[in-house]
């Protein structure tokens, strides 16, 4: 419930702030909602993921258990509350003039694919957060960076040409483009963007397993 | 006597095992450091807690652990569960394992003592059938009223949360039950009838592993002891042996 204040007063802020600094976004609500869901999600499910193991460590000191279990349940709890939050979201999509079409329905593949890279992600910085106390602290203060370095609150023809490479570099833009490509352009998505995320999401999440799977043998001396 | 027991099953068997820590080399345990640092390749290194360690367990017997704090009585306990691997040589253990965890481990503070042993229930590998079943049974055992059992757990006394524990643990015989010094905390009476669910257990066919300091409950508990020093099994023997041997140890130690 609490968990959708955090991007309902980012939208009012935004909407306060942005939508005069940039007016060539049309329905700069609907544009700022799109990328703010998923954000939400994201910083949500990789943040309780990366605790997960550690919270648990009394547990995992005395039961055999699958270790991996706990950082997925985490972000297996949150896709939920996102599927769940898009009940107000849809109505408050459809206020700001969203139009719901057939490729809407799309949206749950990349929503797929979005939870196996941000799984990868979790299961990446969890792992090292057992061994490096202080990884998770960084994490969560490059977060807010991380935000702003995605295009959320802006809309990337805004960025000066010298920049747009750079910010294609950020995995989390491909995932946003795709979103809006969806329900903010009511578009099907481009061959080439589904690939791309494709191959992001094999990356990050094979890297996220492989790295938890190598480290976990180490955990039990870290706890 | 001997003979008898060479007759029977063994449950766990420890051959020449090695069970180790990762300790850090150098002292760095944050990214912070481990930065600062990056000219030193290796990071931790290997600290044996069990060396040679031999060991046969029989089924159905209650065997004792003792030694001094940090002699590796709870390395070999979480070699037995499966947390920690060997380093070296094999142990085999032929039944499934319920620990008997430390006190408030596992329990959540914000549920309540009947959700805690639904929850505690399927962390120990209960099926949710086997768990409707038996709670009656455990809320009975532990002696909480039915005002007590819906409150939060953490508005419980450390006793009460020991008996909510013990019980779950012991709500389904297990092959085989650790029992590490999780019993020091409840009042005399729980702790009579908890010897005395011990016992039945074991009558039933489990194999128990108690280990504890008090020497009073472990000599009713155990038939049959070891005694753990630095990292190997020092002696093997009835429980009587044992206890006057760690008796022993701990005179040397003040006399020192």
């Amino acid at each position: 419930m609490w968990s959708l204040l955090t991007p309902l007063l980012y939208l009012a802020i935004f909407t306060f702030i942005f939508s005069n600094a940039f007016p060539d976004v049309e329905n700069y609500p609907l544009y700022a909602l799109t990328g703010l869901i998923f954000w939400n999600f994201y910083s949500n499910a990789t943040t309780t993921a990366i605790n997960s193991v550690i919270n648990s460590r009394g547990v995992l000191k005395s039961i055999k258990v699958e270790t991996i279990a706990l950082p997925i349940s985490e972000v297996a709890t949150s896709i939920i509350n996102l599927l769940f939050s898009f009940i107000p979201f849809g109505i408050l999509m459809v206020l700001f003039d969203a139009s719901i079409g057939f490729e809407t329905l799309l949206i749950f593949i990349v929503i797929l694919l979005f939870s196996l890279f941000t799984l990868g992600i979790g299961l990446f910085v969890c792992a090292f957060n057992v061994y490096f106390r202080d990884v998770g602290l960084l994490y969560t203060s490059l977060t807010p960076a991380l935000f702003y370095f995605t295009p959320i609150a802006y809309s990337t023809s805004l960025v000066p040409g010298q920049f747009q490479l750079l910010i294609k570099l950020n995995p989390l833009y491909h995932f946003m483009d795709i979103f809006r490509t969806i329900l903010y352009y009511n578009e099907v998505p481009s061959l080439q963007s589904w690939g791309i995320i494709t191959g992001i999401t094999a990356v990050f999440f094979g890297a996220g397993i492989l790295v938890f799977k190598k480290l976990e043998k180490g955990f039990i001396s870290n706890y | 006597m001997e003979e008898t027991i060479t007759n029977r099953e063994v449950i766990i068997e420890a051959k020449d095992l090695s069970v180790g820590f990762l300790v850090t080399k150098h002292g760095i345990n944050n990214f912070k450091d481990f930065l600062l640092t990056m000219g030193i390749k290796k990071l931790f290194e290997n600290k044996e807690v069990l060396n040679d360690f031999n060991l046969k367990i029989y089924k159905g017997e209650c065997f004792g652990i003792m030694g001094r704090n940090g002699s590796g009585k709870s390395t070999f306990l979480r070699a037995i569960s499966g947390i920690m691997k060997p380093n070296k040589g094999t142990l085999s253990v032929n039944g499934k394992v319920a620990p008997m965890m430390a006190l408030g481990v596992g329990l959540e503070p914000e549920l309540t003592g009947l959700e805690n042993i639904k929850l505690l229930g399927t962390l120990m590998g209960l099926t949710q059938k086997e768990i409707k079943d038996s709670l009656n049974a455990i809320i009975e055992f532990s002696e909480l009223n039915d005002y007590d059992i819906n409150s939060q757990v953490k508005r419980y006394s450390q006793g009460m949360l020991a008996r909510l524990a013990f019980s779950i643990t012991v709500a389904k015989d297990p092959e085989i039950l650790i029992v590490d010094e999780a019993l020091t905390v409840g009042d005399l009476g729980f702790k009579q009838k908890c010897a005395k669910r011990i016992e039945e257990i074991r009558k039933n066919g489990s194999t128990i592993i108690y280990v504890s300091h008090h020497l009073e409950d472990i000599r009713s508990i155990c038939k049959r002891a070891c005694f753990i020093k630095d990292g190997k099994v020092l002696k093997v023997g009835p429980i009587e042996e044992i206890s006057d041997l760690y008796e022993l140890e701990m005179a040397k130690k003040k006399g020192k």
